[in-house]
């Protein structure tokens, strides 16, 4: 039987899909809602286990999940099976490409850091000439940022600093640690302003998709929603060149199907977007569907010691605590290593400082733990990787994932602006920390591989030039007005920031233009 | 809406109608007889309690040969030995543990370690005449202390030699901490916990509705 076109089809339940969908059944729209994998419920899913009863007592599952830093015995089971869907990179280039298929996406897990981008980002090429503007400015999105934290109930601090815009937080006036103090006043001196964390604090303890946003999309009763199926391709109705739906399988049974849709809507993360518009052939007159791939370099910083809270006397009026030093390279100043800049994760934190901070082992490196217990203070670095049109993913039609669909091959790297940018970041720390009287324990300048910070976005920029972007302004495909891409993929450029709010705020502003069309009858 | 609401509502609109058909199903398959074989098991049902393996039997090595073997046993003895009450990777069987793990392990991982403990007995050889294992505690130092280094997560060091160690003792101090001895043997405040946390199930094979057709098998 053939079944009546549903008005939009959402492809992804992250925080993208899960804006789209609320936005759009809260004005009446009739939404279906395609996600790769299965709904969890943690009650039936998870349970507490000591590490002793699992078989690897916590490593990491050999050979299982190579690219994943971030995971262990523990979570083994919630990122993408790396076998399954796998993707391929040159041996001297490698990428971490860090999934979850779960419903609501990575919304499940992530950091909360909250940020909006600034005129700094928008409009960095006119700041600095480098790469291009995107086709809005913070004005456009400030007041679409104001309703999303206000949704993931984000605490903050408003500082006045043009490079960390302010925003509609709710009040953090707890009081810092003696620790965070100093640090804070060694920082003004060297012209390093320690702020407030910004973080949703979401509700009942998580900040996702699934409690924040799908909830109200399915009360509406204009939501449905599909997992446990992986979408193929995009299909098109060749007499408009509209696309008119999806063609899907069965995540279990691998059962052939497929879906008619007035519009879609793709949400799937950065790169999960764009490989289905490239296996698609679609939306690439430009050419550019693939290309500038950016994130953030993570990894480098420091760790150090607080002298005064050792041998047992560290208490919480001296330590504890977190902040963010906000990007302030190349603001008013140009240095001559690298464009752009980074932030600075900084944590006071009582309890345990890692053994490898220790070149001991032992009786002796108990002595260390013992003495330096409640004293630590880190710094970690979340630095702007500049978008280049070399750094691209593209179809290998060779390798295909479990259920036959070609897979990604990702071909990209950090330069010297990235290089020099982690060197002068962990610098910067270690001048900080000095000039506070900490003692610096460990160091690192090298970044983790390009994907680790799970922040991938570019490959399906958007711009006011067809011939040099894949979206316009409202995440509208420029060569398919009923196509629209509302995750990470439409970013110009990546800042510094956490993308997430910006997701977000993207998604809720370009739904509701879609919204509106819709209801013109545009599209 | 409550999220267990809302997996609900996910799932009730695609199980009913399966969970029908199955119902119409049945309706014409003679009864099993003398009681249907799907009747039995419930929620009431006792669950069985069963043991850590590593508790009551001892982990057959395959991986390193008696030479590396010994080697690590010293090495892990060493680097973590018994310490106040917590006791030290030897008596956690860490060294059994680690030629389980290393022998599943990336290539990368494999050259690492049975390199490091080659090295370890070309080095104990050209400094006292005698093999890593039958060193005392001071030789010990002096083949391992000048390659320890401070290093940050995910990047360990990348010189050859101190990459061995460093990682090593990491490997073998996660692995008795994470031990049921070190758990059994609570530690001081100032030393790292036995891991207990939030164990993912594998949620791959979870048939669309199956939370709506409670049927006991």
């Amino acid at each position: 039987m053939t079944k009546e076109p549903v008005d939009v089809l959402i492809i992804g339940s992250g925080h993208a899909g899960g804006m789209a969908a609320k936005v759009l059944t809260e004005k009446g729209i009739s939404c279906l809602m395609l996600n790769a994998g299965p709904v969890v419920d943690v009650a039936r899913d998870t349970r507490e286990e000591p590490a002793y009863v699992l078989p690897y007592r916590g490593f990491r599952p050999p050979s299982r999940l190579e690219h994943v830093f971030q995971s262990t015995e523990f979570n083994a089971n919630v990122w993408v099976d790396e076998k399954e869907v796998p993707y391929s990179y040159k041996p001297e280039n490698p990428y971490n490409w860090v999934r979850v298929r779960l419903f609501g996406g990575r919304s499940l897990f992530w950091s909360r850091q909250s940020f909006r981008l600034s005129d700094f980002e928008f409009k960095a090429k006119s700041h600095d000439g480098f790469g291009d503007d995107w086709p809005i400015e913070l004005a456009d999105l400030a007041p679409y940022y104001s309703r999303v934290e206000e949704i993931f109930q984000v605490s903050g601090s408003n500082e006045g600093i043009s490079q960390f815009p302010d925003g509609n937080f709710i009040p953090d006036d707890s009081p810092w640690s003696q620790s965070m103090v100093r640090f804070q006043e060694a920082g003004k001196h060297l012209g390093v302003p320690l702020c407030r964390q910004r973080r949703a604090q979401g509700r009942d303890g998580l900040a996702s998709s699934v409690n924040l946003l799908l909830p109200d999309a399915f009360a509406t009763g204009k939501l449905e929603a599909l997992q446990n199926v992986v979408v193929r391709e995009l299909t098109i109705d060749k007499q408009t060149g509209l696309v008119n739906g999806a063609l899907f399988i069965d995540r279990l049974t691998k059962r052939e199907m497929s879906v008619k849709a007035r519009v879609v809507v793709l949400a799937a993360g950065t790169l999960e977007s764009t490989r289905l518009l490239l296996n698609s052939g679609l939306a690439n007159s430009s050419g550019v569907l693939g290309h500038y791939l950016m994130d953030q370099i993570y990894g480098p910083g420091i760790t150090c010691s607080v002298p005064e809270a050792r041998g047992g006397k560290a208490t919480a009026d001296l330590m504890g605590g977190q902040g963010l030093i906000p990007r302030f390279r190349n603001i008013s100043t140009k240095s001559d290593k690298f464009l752009r800049g980074y932030a600075l994760n900084v944590t006071s934190r009582l309890g345990l400082i890692e053994p490898r901070n220790f070149a001991a082992y032992g009786a002796e490196l108990e002595k260390k733990l013992d003495e330096y217990y409640g004293s630590g203070f880190y710094m970690t670095i979340m630095g702007e990787v500049l978008g280049r049109k070399e750094n691209h993913v593209r179809v290998d039609k060779q390798v295909v994932d479990a259920w036959g669909i070609p897979t990604l091959h990702i071909e990209t790297s950090y330069t010297d602006n990235e290089h020099n940018m982690a060197r002068d970041a962990v610098d910067t720390c270690v001048n900080i920390a000095e000039a506070a009287g900490f003692e610096v324990l460990a160091k690192n300048s090298e970044p983790n591989p390009p994907g680790y910070s799970i922040h991938e976005v570019g490959t399906c920029r958007m711009g006011n030039d067809p011939r040099t972007s894949v979206l316009n302004k409202w995440n509208q495909c420029h060569d398919i007005k009923n196509l629209f891409v509302v995750d990470g993929g439409s970013f110009t450029s990546a800042g510094w920031q956490n993308p997430t709010m910006t997701i977000l705020a993207l998604s809720m502003r370009a739904s509701e233009f879609l919204a509106e069309q819709m209801r013109q009858r545009n599209v | 809406m409550q999220r267990r609401n809302f997996v609900h509502l996910i799932f009730s609109a695609l199980a009913v109608p399966r969970f029908l058909l199955c119902q119409q199903g049945k309706l014409n398959q003679p009864l099993p007889a003398p009681t249907p074989w799907t009747v039995g098991l419930n929620p009431a049902t006792p669950v069985p309690t069963t043991q850590v393996a590593d508790a009551v039997a001892t982990t057959n090595r395959h991986f390193f040969t008696r030479v590396q073997m010994a080697n690590l046993e010293k090495l892990s003895d060493v680097l973590v030995p018994a310490s106040g009450g917590t006791p030290g990777a030897v008596a956690a069987e860490v060294p059994a543990f680690l030629d389980f793990l290393i022998a599943h392990s990336p290539v990368k991982r494999k050259i690492l370690y049975k390199g490091g403990l080659n090295w370890l007995e070309f080095e104990a050889r050209r400094q006292f005449a005698r093999s890593f294992a039958q060193l005392g505690p001071a030789q010990a130092d002096t083949v391992l202390k000048p390659w320890l280094r401070t290093w940050m997560s995910d990047h360990p060091p990348t010189e050859t030699h101190a990459d061995f160690i460093n990682i090593a003792h990491a490997d073998i101090r996660m692995a008795t901490v994470n031990s049921k001895a070190w758990s059994d043997a609570p530690a001081r405040h100032t030393q790292e916990q036995a891991t207990v946390g939030l164990y993912w199930l594998s949620i791959e094979n979870i048939p669309s509705g199956n939370l709506v057709a409670k049927t006991y098998l």
